[in-house]
């Protein structure tokens, strides 16, 4: 496309391990572009919010009517696991936030240390939840390769087997288990999602593409990082502690 | 796209003419601080968990929950100096999310409060018999 | 100057006189890869009217069906799979996206005197999103159809062994392309307004469209955590929903109505903000109530979040939720009233002009008003209870989704055509068409008003004979419907072959979209427009020439 007559904004690079920036054509100037990339995102980040918060919904009705069911079935959760995931994913999200401070100042290796290292922390939390689901695995409760069906002759559902007959005293043990898998496992896939976007990031640290004129992309993976451990905040004590 | 540089003339302006407004850049101390106070308040959500309050505990550990939200979202998401529009943004997702839970949840609870009364709401009651009954009961 | 349509017939224009938006490139990719906002609108145009007959077909064949009592056409499972795929197609497919992504693509950011939208790639993203979810609904009926109703309510649709997990993505897709718009919207608005260009100096369709926005961005994920969720328990029984299992299928409502009620708003928003532009270019005269207009939607928009539980009054939620859902229900009514009366008195003792698009406004405001009062009825708990699921639901919608938002849109179609196409249709043939569509449309649905109160249940594929002439009469009506609206394709399609050049401002509009060429050229403007004026200010137009200066 041509744009006869406009000239394109150019952010120049600070240094020359770094690349200039231009600014797309239909803002006219790097505020603008700034200002909008970043309400777009909150938005976006709204968005998920509301997404999660329909599974925490769904997590505070079932827990109102079966509270034994919750009670019994978070005992079988091994808190101190949890709490490991939950100091590995602060850290990561302070490792992340140095990350953007590090951009921010057009310090490009410190950008590359702290972006490795928080996903070094992604990799951490996604190994313990692995340990966490073979061990539900173990014991019947995970609502994957149980087998799929249900036998309405014997009420019995194929993936929730309980080998150990825990939770056969409470009605419906396996609504605790069904909330707890899918709340972790779509939180586990932005985990995934969000380390994926900060090895982007990464590659184009390398390049020098950003520092302190243009620092956005960075910002805005940030954000992201920080709202997957902003839902962990909440999901560690309701599955975990509370029960 | 070609790069032209800014319509200034000839020469390359100086990046502090280009500077996307004032960003503040928070310090590496504060970003520590509050990592100390996230993980100091997951040790008490920890130790809160053990003692039993009851219905309280969830109380607790939500209340703690939202002061650890608040520390990453003003502070390592940066929003307590970020512009108005992108404050009212994010926190109305979790105001409209509440009506999600109150309405959900007032109606759940609510319920209980039906039958125990006795509230019947439909045609359908202790003493209602199907027409088909009724009509072969009368053969 | 008395009216807006030039005698002189002329030969379709001479081939890239002027470069504007179409000819500035060609080529299948320059269009499927374009960020251009206006190729965007027009690729969304093809789409939504594509998907608004299909829907309209699948409505012929119910209607077909519905000739005899004991159904004309089809087995009654094939009947619930038919009116399933009208509804699907029609609120997710058509409605739901059309204004925003065609029309509001189009005009939004010429009327804030902008390039282009604030994130060009990220539209690009929402109708490939939108393509994608239609392909799934289509594959969905290769895969076996669904039966479920549009509403696809649990347990039935966890259940049903049809092809649900497919449809359900598919929406999935569809509720992303709606959520990235509003969000691209909500962006423009805020950051790429022209210098000058106060929050009260926006044209109200802008202001309906942000309103509408908002309740994309935050009411449509929910619909996408439900239809997950649905999805997860067809697969592998996790049973939240299923009763069976120990599940609560009016948790299943609650989620969906959550969503589903801010939907129709997100449906009759922008449609309201066409008629506000209407009523003020076709009578001449700047809007009354300019403000209470702009305060309106976004009053409508969170008391919208309110409400959800009017529609399941039945269900078995508390005593309580219902009394608190039907308190709330009749405050949505003020603002939505406000809005009638705005209009109304807008075009009171203004310069009406009797075109097209305005006998499309004028019939949407006679009909809106029926629907809307309709809905306070329902919105009544006692009487709610007998009409709950008859067709007199049927009904009340159709006339807001139908003889509202169809009528607004095809109304807004009808008034940016020149501006988009640079061509003028049959101005006759239109107005011919108008009058069917009102009658068709009265006929086809005050018969349902009817039997609903009566008593016929809505998506019964039989009836018993009492209610025949009722469903025989909405049967005529629907084909004199259907005849209005094939001749409008008609007309509209052939001005696209045969048209006579369009004026550079047909109606006399005075917002921005007007102060540029016909068709735009890409960069929406030759130069960035500054504005001085308030938004509905007529005395700068020049009624000779049509032609405003600068604003």
């Amino acid at each position: 496309m041509s744009h006869d007559g406009h000239h394109s904004v150019v952010i120049p690079a600070p240094g020359p391990e770094f690349q200039a920036h231009t600014v797309a054509h239909h803002f006219d100037t790097p505020v603008q572009e700034f200002q909008a990339a970043k309400l777009g995102f909150w938005l976006f980040l709204a968005t998920e919010i509301l997404l999660f918060g329909g599974l925490f919904a769904a997590y505070f009705y079932f827990h109102e009517m079966y509270p034994e069911t919750f009670r019994v079935g978070g005992q079988q959760l091994d808190w101190k696991l949890g709490a490991l995931n939950t100091t590995v994913l602060l850290v990561s999200s302070w490792t992340m936030a140095m990350g953007v401070r590090s951009a921010q100042t057009s310090q490009r290796k410190k950008l590359l240390m702290y972006c490795g290292l928080t996903v070094l922390g992604a990799a951490m939390f996604m190994v313990i939840k692995i340990i966490e689901y073979k061990a539900k695995f173990d014991h019947g409760f995970l609502p994957v390769f149980g087998g799929l069906g249900y036998d309405g002759a014997t009420g019995q559902i194929a993936w929730f087997k309980d080998y150990g007959g825990v939770m056969a005293g409470v009605p419906h043990g396996h609504i605790f288990f069904a909330i707890y898998f899918t709340m972790t496992a779509i939180h586990g896939l932005h985990v995934i999602i969000g380390a994926c976007l900060i090895l982007w990031i990464m590659k184009g640290a390398a390049k020098g593409r950003f520092h302190a004129g243009y620092f956005l992309p960075v910002d805005l993976v940030g954000l992201y990082w920080h709202l997957v451990d902003l839902i962990w905040i909440f999901l560690f004590p309701l599955l975990y502690l509370v029960p | 796209m070609s790069a032209h540089t800014n319509n200034d003339g000839g020469h390359a302006p100086a990046l502090g003419e280009l500077q996307m407004g004032h960003h503040h850049v928070s310090s590496s101390r504060m970003f520590v601080n509050v990592l100390i106070a996230l993980l100091i308040l997951t040790a008490l959500t920890v130790g809160a968990s053990r003692i039993h309050f009851g219905s309280a505990n969830m109380l607790i550990a939500m209340a703690i929950a939202s002061v650890k939200a608040s520390l990453v979202i003003a502070f390592f998401m940066h929003m307590k100096w970020d512009t108005a529009i992108n404050k009212i943004v994010f926190l109305s997702s979790f105001l409209f999310l509440s009506l999600l839970f109150v309405f959900t949840l007032a109606d759940l609870a609510t319920r209980r409060l039906d039958n125990e009364m006795n509230i019947v709401k439909t045609p359908v009651d202790k003493h209602w018999v199907h027409p088909q009954t009724l009509h072969a009961e009368k053969q | 100057m008395t009216t807006n349509v030039p005698t002189i017939e002329q030969h379709p224009p001479a081939p890239a006189a002027r470069k504007n938006f179409w000819n500035v490139s060609s080529g299948f990719m320059s269009w499927a890869g374009t960020l251009d906002h206006k190729r965007i609108g027009i690729m969304y145009l093809i789409g939504v009217s594509s998907a608004f007959l299909c829907g309209g077909l699948f409505a012929l064949l119910v209607r077909l069906h519905l000739w005899e009592p004991h159904g004309m056409l089809f087995s009654n499972e094939t009947y619930n799979q038919i009116f399933t795929l009208h509804g699907a197609f029609m609120v997710f497919i058509f409605v739901i996206p059309a204004i925003p992504g065609s029309l509001g693509n189009m005009v939004l950011p010429l009327m804030l005197g902008a390039k282009d939208v604030a994130l060009p790639r990220l539209n690009l993203l929402s109708f490939y999103l939108w393509c994608a979810g239609t392909a799934l609904a289509i594959l969905a009926i290769v895969l076996g159809g669904f039966d479920t109703g549009w509403t696809f309510y649990a347990p039935y649709s966890l259940y049903t062994n049809k092809a649900v997990v497919s449809i359900g993505l598919g929406i999935f897709m569809l509720g992303f392309s709606s959520i990235f718009t509003g969000l691209n919207f909500i962006v423009t608005t805020h950051k790429l307004r022209a210098p000058g260009m106060t929050w009260f100096r926006m044209p109200l369709f802008v202001w309906a469209l942000y309103a509408t926005a908002i309740l994309q961005v935050l009411a449509t994920p929910v619909l996408g955590i439900t239809v997950l969720l649905v999805a997860f328990e067809r697969i592998y029984n996790i049973g939240i929903f299923d009763p069976r299992l120990g599940g609560d299928p009016v948790l299943f409502e609650h989620f969906f109505w959550f969503y589903s009620h801010p939907a129709v708003y997100i449906m009759v928003l922008p449609a309201f903000g066409i008629i506000s532009e209407l009523v003020s270019v076709h009578s001449r005269k700047p809007l009354f109530g300019y403000k209470l207009i702009a305060f309106s939607s976004l009053a409508i928009a969170i008391i919208s979040f309110l409400v959800w539980g009017h529609h399941m009054f039945t269900s078995g939620q508390s005593t309580y939720a219902l009394f608190a859902f039907s308190f709330l229900t009749f405050f949505v009514a003020i603002p939505t009233a406000i809005k009638e009366f705005s209009w109304v008195a807008t075009v009171y003792k203004g310069s009406i002009a009797l075109n097209s698009p305005m006998l499309y406004t004028l019939a949407f405001l006679i009909i809106f008003a029926i629907g809307g009062l309709t809905g306070v009825i329902l919105g009544a708990l006692n009487v709610d209870i007998h009409l709950h699921d008859t067709y007199f639901v049927v009904a009340h919608f159709h006339y807001v989704m139908m003889g509202s938002i169809a009528l607004a849109f095809f109304a807004g179609l009808h008034h940016w055509w020149p501006k988009m196409f640079g061509v003028m249709y049959d101005e006759t043939l239109a107005k011919i068409a108008a009058v069917t569509i009102f009658i068709g449309f009265n006929a086809t649905f005050i018969p349902q008003f009817i039997m609903g109160s009566r008593g016929m249940p809505r998506r019964y594929a039989t009836y018993v004979p009492e209610y025949a002439p009722f469903h025989q009469a909405s049967t005529i009506g629907a084909m004199v419907l259907g005849s209005g609206v094939a001749l409008m394709v008609y007309y509209l399609v052939a001005s696209l072959f045969q048209g006579r050049k369009a004026m550079e401002n047909q109606w006399g509009g005075v917002t921005l979209e007007w102060h540029t060429p016909t068709p735009p050229p890409l960069e929406n403007f030759e130069e960035p427009p500054i504005v001085t004026t308030e938004v509905y200010d007529y005395s700068t137009l020049d009624l000779e020439t049509m032609r405003t200066p600068a604003r």
